[in-house]
């Protein structure tokens, strides 16, 4: 009865490797604690996350059904248009690039129950900035690391303004987040039509960014570009580790889960909440550069097509954990690219990923309860 | 979740096999102070009988309950925390329901499936906690509970509440709010609402442990002036003196049985208080430490409580190194914010805690656990424990950031592992596996668990609330052991306990705290129980 | 055209801006009097100025498009209630997760109805509505009343909605569940029943609101016509204290301030004249966000808004 009313477990699997379901012989002295990748919690959060992609697939293919498509046809192009060869496949990664940075750090933040949902603006913010300085640096080597470094902190720093109004202020973040996605999105595009619009250009961008700050591509005819290995490679590991081995992520643990007891514990929830939020956002500036530098290679109004919301919709698919993300950023990366393959095909019109998207966030939500009713119908073993 | 809190609240009693020395067919010997309880005394407003209820835990809060209250009576139910009063009264009010045994309202057998139908039949209980809208008016609140559809007639509700309280002798502005009221007045406004629905057998759970005395004597006159308009009252308590001073019988429970039922004048402190708190021969003490220089030594401090009002009022005491100081008291006198003022969750108003030469007063719990302060938390669900992550990162909370659990923010998982692997031998925690979420301990492994980790923190002072809370006698023997242990290595130890054999058992001094003061001490040698007795209960003889 | 002419005008333009802001805002402040916060409005807004735009569009009757956006903002609410009430999930994220499925909603059927591409047009809007005798008055007349029918019914909304809340039991009701539901249940109170009220009533206003946009302010549906009143909506519910005329005077500062954003190129000149208006465009969030930092702190919502309750 006790357990009940207090365990409502939510979709993260710990961040820290889980053993094999144990058994009742003493550990082993010298490998104390066995650890496996397939838990038994871990597999749950695995279920979980399939049922509610199952679920989200399953109503939008309403939307197909109401202009007359048949919703697998619709999904066969989908699937083809994200994995179906190998230059689909490599573009899939491109566009799992952004994902994976922003919903890194919205992963840290949500981590730690601070909604950030101004990750599209801190995108914006970084993008701007450290193309800014690229340029401003000319064809000097200095110009890639100084943008990376300036996009790092013009995140961290659009992030920390609500941070502080949070913490000092007791204001919502959610609110003051998401108004700074508008006045950010709203500042940059004022920029780039204005004060450091492109010369040469027609439509307002800013001008393009000297050929030391593009990033090479790594593989030969495509897209796919160093930020992309730096994502995966170094971004990646770095957040992992971040989250798993550090005091830090210990602390992001107890302060998501039981504010009180952090309190209790010595934990200074204040910082450990500020912290978060601005990491979060170094990471969507990064992603937002990296956009620039890889792909647009200069700043432009439609620089994002809503990955910051994307994010939310990946952080919680991937129930806030660096490996859950990866995987969830790469299916959505697919959904992007499916999608538009969809509507070349079959001529159904755009929305779809923004659909799929909601629909998905409240499936996770409810997927808690999704499984228990399964569980108790005998579909899964408790 | 109700039964939960009761849990938490009510029951400090470990699972001890039921008394039977004093069952209530032993009462019929002394048959001059006992009034007959049977049912041909028809002039009952309320008459339960053979009342059970036992909790999924296997805690049994009511056993065989056999209970009246007479029309126009004044009755207290008697007992400390965890004697059943609580859950015998959330029976009657619909809050609960009985596992056996049947209740008569006027005569009447009647079923109480919940809150609606108690006032119905005319029963309304105001709770401990109070359950009003802090910034509604009175008049808001009684208007919550009155259906009168559409718009909102507030004037008529104001008339009837000026009418009610006329009645009564009480002065109350129908229109201020709530939470400007001062709490005497707040439970005044509960039972202006109750007798605003009609309602005719009052009960209040313990009503005074939120008044000064001069509030308690006020109530006191609307507690008669309702028994003279034929209303009955039934005031849950602990404290004999005033359950003395208001009713006309006092009914004392224990364990979950009904001990006897008395006359008040024919009764007096002495006899109420042995028959609350029952004799018994504390066991052996540990060996001694060497009692050496105060760790910690707190002079004159005061702390608000959640009410706004002083909970602990101008407190001095001092703890040793080697020492154990157990302070007794009934629940709810001022020593959770005690607890939480000199472990930096809650602000001290005036007065210091002094340790190691720094005052900890207003200082954030960050520096009071560096300091060396340990602290076992009676709240160990919301405030000790987290729930949902592993046994191995609860052990490590408080201890994360030293060596060699971390070095450079990088946490030496092994070390954090081996530790908590350590810690379950040591302190018997029934888990199979370090990285299985606490979730899913039971409630006595979490103590255990939560324990466990203070104890090994190599501290200085140890705070410990409640620490064997809901643990069976064998592990309660073994924290005993260790807090000993670790007495006999010069720690200092701050107990805070609602069971007094505990803290007789390990108490080298013992202090009493009743109503937010310190009112007496004894030390161990020199222990006079009835005297102990009385003071936990109030008593000042 | 004098100075007077011109800023008449904009004032009038002012009072216009303010409207459908009003009128979300009343909706949310019922409902977070209710305890429940509610951020898919700006989604359930879009769904409401899209279905208004498209029963008007196929009938060609602008009141038939007003009962769609009512209903098209109904629903949306209703679906958030939904899953918080019913399912209890979390408040923020089932509001951000309807704001997606809004948007995704909109645009693809959007396509559907309107394969060209293109922004449809509506030949037909509801016009201002000059009151007989009163909008003669100088100055004031042509501001407040002249302007469409809209306005006049949330002026009227205004104290209604405070009566609502204030006067009848209903709204007693629902202030002791946003105060504290577990008190309010003990007292019989059925919390669910009135939460679902609440939203339904929201869901209506926030569907005016909507069509407010598509049929009268512009002539044509474009999703990015709502993008943010939602949420400042949300801001006003806070900054005017939960109350309803609090509501009216934000309602009528930030509409102030879109007004200025869009009527920018009219009062500005010189060479930085266009670039000094598109920056305008930031002045509405900016402006929120500055008054959340000045006037947040000190607002203090109903003690269980966007806490978590299940039915014990």
């Amino acid at each position: 009865m006790e357990q009940e009313t207090q365990a409502q477990t939510q979709t993260s699997a710990s961040p820290a490797p889980a053993p094999t379901p144990s058994s009742a012989t003493a550990p082993d002295p010298a490998q104390p604690l066995s650890r496996g990748i397939l838990s038994r919690s871990r597999l749950r959060s695995i279920y979980k996350a399939a049922i509610s992609i199952l679920l989200a697939l399953v109503v939008t293919s309403v939307l197909f059904i109401i202009t007359g498509a048949n919703p697998l046809v619709a999904y066969y192009y989908m699937f083809y248009g994200a994995f179906g060869n190998t230059n689909f496949l490599i573009e899939t990664l491109v566009r799992m690039s952004p994902i994976l940075l922003v919903s890194l750090g919205l992963g840290i933040a949500f981590k730690c129950k601070v909604w950030n949902i101004g990750a599209e603006g801190q995108l914006y913010i970084g993008a701007f900035l450290g193309a800014e300085t690229a340029i401003f640096f000319g064809n000097s080597p200095l110009a890639l690391p100084a943008s990376i470094v300036l996009a790092i902190l013009g995140g961290m720093g659009w992030a920390a303004i609500p941070a502080l109004m949070k913490t000092q202020l007791g204001i919502n973040e959610v609110i003051t987040t998401f108004l700074m996605n508008f006045v950010a999105i709203d500042l940059v595009t004022w920029f780039v039509s204005y004060p450091f619009r492109s010369t040469t250009a027609d439509f307002p961008q800013s001008a393009t960014i000297p050929a030391s700050a593009m990033l090479p591509i790594l593989i030969p005819h495509t897209r796919f570009h160093l930020g992309i290995a730096i994502a995966l490679l170094a971004a990646l590991p770095l957040v992992y580790f971040l989250m798993a081995k550090t005091t830090f992520g210990y602390k992001l643990r107890v302060v998501g889960e039981n504010p009180e007891a952090a309190k209790y514990g010595g934990i200074n929830v204040k910082k450990t909440i500020f912290l978060a939020l601005i990491i979060s956002g170094a990471l969507a500036g990064l992603a937002g550069l990296f956009e620039v530098e890889g792909i647009q290679f200069s700043v432009m109004t439609s620089l994002s097509p809503g990955y910051g919301y994307t994010g939310i919709a990946v952080a919680l698919l991937g129930g806030n954990n660096p490996i859950g993300i990866l995987l969830s950023s790469f299916f959505l990366a697919g959904i992007y690219n499916g999608s538009v393959n969809v509507s070349i095909q079959l001529g159904q019109p755009s929305g779809i990923v923004s659909f799929i998207q909601g629909v998905l966030i409240i499936f996770v939500l409810g997927s808690e309860y999704i499984m228990r009713f399964l569980e108790r119908k005998g579909v899964f073993k408790r | 979740m109700p039964l939960f809190n009761f849990f938490l609240v009510e029951s400090t009693a470990k699972n001890q096999p039921i008394d039977d020395s004093m069952a209530v067919e032993d009462t019929v010997k002394e048959d001059k102070t006992q009034v007959s309880v049977s049912m041909e005394n028809s002039n009952y407003a309320i008459y339960v009988e053979g009342i059970t209820k036992t909790y999924s835990n296997g805690l049994v809060a009511n056993n065989n309950v056999t209970f009246g209250v007479l029309k126009g009576e004044v009755h207290a139910l008697l007992g400390e925390n965890g004697a059943g009063k609580t859950t015998l009264m959330k029976i009657l009010s619909g809050c609960l329901s009985p596992d056996t045994g049947s209740i008569f309202v006027d005569g009447k057998k009647v079923h109480i499936d919940d809150a609606m139908k108690a006032v119905k039949l005319g029963i309304g209980m105001v709770h401990q906690h109070l359950s009003l809208i802090p910034s509604f008016t009175v008049t808001e609140n009684v208007a919550l509970s009155i259906p009168l559809p559409g718009r909102l007639k507030l004037d008529i509700i104001r008339e009837k509440i000026i009418a009610v309280s006329k009645n009564l002798g009480l002065e109350i502005d129908p229109d201020t709010k709530i939470e400007q009221l001062p709490v005497g007045l707040r439970q005044r406004v509960e039972i202006i609402r109750l007798l605003c629905q009609d309602v005719n057998i009052l009960v209040l759970d313990e009503p005074t442990s939120v008044l000064t005395p001069l509030e308690v004597d006020e109530l006191f006159r609307i507690v008669r002036g309702l028994k003279e308009k034929g209303k009955s009252v039934i005031i849950i308590t602990h404290k004999v003196k005033e359950a003395l001073v208001v009713s006309d019988r006092i009914t004392i429970m224990r364990l979950g049985k009904v001990v006897r039922t008395l006359n008040a004048s024919n009764t007096n402190e002495r006899e109420l208080a042995s028959l609350v708190v029952e004799g018994f021969v504390p066991s052996t003490n540990g060996t001694k430490g060497q009692a050496g220089e105060p760790a910690l030594i707190v002079k004159g401090l005061n702390v608000k409580g959640n009410s706004g009002r002083l909970a602990v009022k101008g407190v001095d005491f001092l703890v040793r190194s080697g020492e154990i100081l157990g302070i007794a008291g009934v629940a709810g006198n001022g020593q959770k914010e005690l607890v939480e003022a000199l472990t930096g969750l809650r602000k001290t108003e005036s007065g210091t805690s002094i340790m190691k030469c720094c005052n900890l007063a207003n200082r954030p719990p960050q520096f009071i656990i560096k300091k060396g302060v340990s602290y076992i938390t009676e709240d160990k669900m919301k405030r000790g424990v987290i729930l949902n992550l592993s046994i191995s990162d609860n052990l490590a909370l408080k201890c994360i950031e030293q060596e060699p659990y971390s070095k450079n923010m990088i946490v030496n998982q092994r070390n954090v592992d081996s530790r908590a692997q350590d810690l379950i031998k040591r302190f018997d925690i029934k888990a199979s596996d370090p990285c299985a979420n606490v979730s899913s301990l039971s409630g006595g492994n979490i103590q255990k668990l939560m324990v466990a980790r203070e104890l090994s923190n190599g501290s200085i002072l140890i705070i410990a609330e409640q620490p064997t809370a809901g643990l069976d006698v064998k592990a309660s023997e073994a924290i005993h052991t260790k807090l000993l242990e670790l007495r006999a290595k010069g720690v200092a130890v701050l107990l805070f306990s609602a069971d007094l054999d505990e803290i007789v058992k390990l108490s080298d001094r013992i202090a009493v705290m009743y109503d937010g003061r310190i009112v007496g001490e004894f030390i161990s040698g020199s222990l006079d129980m009835q005297r102990l007795a009385k003071m936990m209960l109030g008593s000042t003889t | 055209m004098t100075g007077l002419t011109i800023a008449i005008a904009f004032a009038a333009s002012c009072v216009t801006f303010a409207c459908p802001l009003l009128l979300a805002s009343l909706g949310e402040t019922i409902v977070e009097r209710g305890g429940i916060l509610n951020l898919g409005i700006e989604g359930a807004m879009l769904i409401g100025a899209f279905s208004g735009f498209l029963g008007a569009y196929f009938t060609g009757i602008l009141w038939v498009g007003l009962l769609t956006a009512m209903i098209g903002g109904i629903a949306s609410v209703l679906l958030f209630g939904v899953l918080v009430v019913r399912f209890n999930l979390d408040q923020v994220v089932s509001g951000l997760a309807i704001n997606l499925l809004a948007s995704g909603v909109a645009l693809y059927f959007l396509r559907v109805a309107f394969p060209g591409g293109g922004y449809p047009h509506l030949n037909f809007l509801f016009q201002p509505f000059a009151v007989p005798l009163l909008s003669q008055i100088p100055v004031v007349g042509p501001i407040v009343f002249n302007q469409p029918g809209f306005f006049y019914l949330a002026i009227v909304l205004v104290p209604i909605v405070f009566y609502l809340i204030y006067r009848t039991t209903f709204g007693l009701r629902l202030r002791s569940v946003g105060e504290d539901p577990r008190i309010a249940s003990y007292v019989g109170i059925n919390v669910s029943r009135i939460r679902y009220t609440s939203l339904v009533l929201e869901g209506a206003l926030v569907g005016l609101a909507g069509a407010f946009v598509t049929l009268s302010q512009f002539n044509t549906f474009d999703t990015r016509l709502t993008t943010g009143l939602g949420f400042i909506a949300v801001s006003i519910v806070i900054l005017g204290r939960w109350n309803p005329a609090g509501a009216l005077i934000a309602s009528l500062i930030f509409g102030s301030t879109e007004a200025l954003s869009f009527w920018g190129t009219a009062f500005l000149t010189g060479p930085q004249a266009s670039s000094l208006a598109q920056l305008l465009t930031i002045l509405p969030y900016v402006t929120t966000l500055v008054a959340l930092v000045v006037g947040g702190r000190m607002s203090k919502g109903p003690s269980a808004l966007g806490a978590p309750y299940a039915k014990e």
